[in-house]
């Protein structure tokens, strides 16, 4: 397990010290600097962030991840959604839904789920027992899963899992499955870092 | 369609200019289309000297050091934000008629107008504010 202050961000926002609305607006300047799929670690000691940033990541589109707290400073997680993200047609041809993964686990066969969101997704939410490897190092990684195994591919929405999906199948895998909706839509049980 | 807020600020204290531009500017960054239609002592919310020593109620003076233990951006520093983000700002004509002001006694980048002004902007705006 790692500590939850290794989660890693691809940017760092110090907002400590500052009062509302001054977290959120420093936020949403840094956050259009940054690359669709990005996350951000915003750190703040306004308790009112907490709330605040859930309902701004929900107005705007963006993806909040989770917060965690140490000592006094509040290290909130976001990521950055692109505008496409929900729409992108699925193109993988073989597909398992969330119900039909979770009767799997309830039966209590032995499956492979491979989470492929960034480490800071991953962290927060799971599926228990899923494998991490976020959608960027999947084919440098690729020799930590075996060919002939059944693999269950999740993300947020089903969209990186689609894509990991088709590389996975490019590069021999033939029993691979894109677990849709996937996390976004996940009601079974979950575990995460804490 | 972006939501719309449009707030009508008529109040001329401290605090009624947090209430406003501190509605403002989280709207703002949250992607919001924000109006603001300033009339009667709001305007000095706007005004350029005014907007930068505004009175706190009477017997409210105390509060001063938790504006400054807070880190609470000064007025000015609000209005820029707000600005930058796009916040669109209405001094309202007739009250500046009534009280003698001119365009130039105002900040930078404002746009005067009358009532229809406001009610344009606000005839289908998702949420709407009385300060």
């Amino acid at each position: 397990m790692t500590s939850p202050s290794s989660i890693k961000a691809d940017k760092t926002l110090d907002c400590k010290g500052l009062a509302c609305p001054m977290p959120i607006v420093k936020t949403k300047k840094a956050i259009e600097e940054m690359q669709s799929g990005q996350v951000i670690e915003v750190q703040a000691t306004d308790k009112g962030s907490l709330a605040d940033m859930q309902g701004w990541a929900k107005n705007t589109g963006h993806q909040y991840l989770g917060t965690v707290e140490e000592g006094d400073v509040l290290k909130h997680y976001l990521r950055k959604a692109s505008p496409s993200e929900a729409k992108e047609e699925n193109k993988f041809p073989h597909t398992i839904s969330n119900d039909e993964l979770q009767a799997k686990i309830n039966a209590n066969e032995k499956i492979t789920i491979l989470d492929v969101r960034e480490p800071a997704e991953y962290a927060f939410q799971r599926v228990p027992g899923a494998k991490s490897i976020p959608l960027g190092e999947l084919e440098e990684r690729i020799n930590e899963l075996n060919t002939d195994e059944e693999i269950h591919v999740i993300c947020r929405t089903g969209t990186r899992s689609d894509m990991a999906c088709q590389l996975l199948a490019e590069k021999g895998f033939t029993k691979v499955k894109n677990v849709l909706p996937g996390m976004s839509g996940w009601t079974g049980a979950t575990e995460n870092n804490q | 369609m972006a939501t719309k807020v449009a707030i009508i600020a008529s109040n001329g204290g401290l605090f009624d200019a947090y209430k406003v531009f501190n509605i403002a500017t989280a709207s703002a960054a949250t992607d919001a289309e924000v109006a603001i239609f300033f009339t009667f002592e709001g305007l000095n919310l706007i005004h350029k000297q005014a907007y930068q020593q505004l009175p706190m109620p009477a017997g409210r003076e105390h509060f001063a050091e938790g504006f400054k233990n807070a880190n609470v951006p000064s007025i000015p520093e609000l209005v820029d934000m707000a600005q930058q983000m796009g916040v669109k700002i209405i001094a309202c004509q007739m009250t500046m008629d009534v009280m003698n002001l001119k365009r130039e006694d105002f900040i930078e980048g404002i746009d005067v107008g009358g009532a229809v002004t406001f009610l344009d902007f606000a005839k289908d705006a998702n949420i709407s504010l009385t300060f």
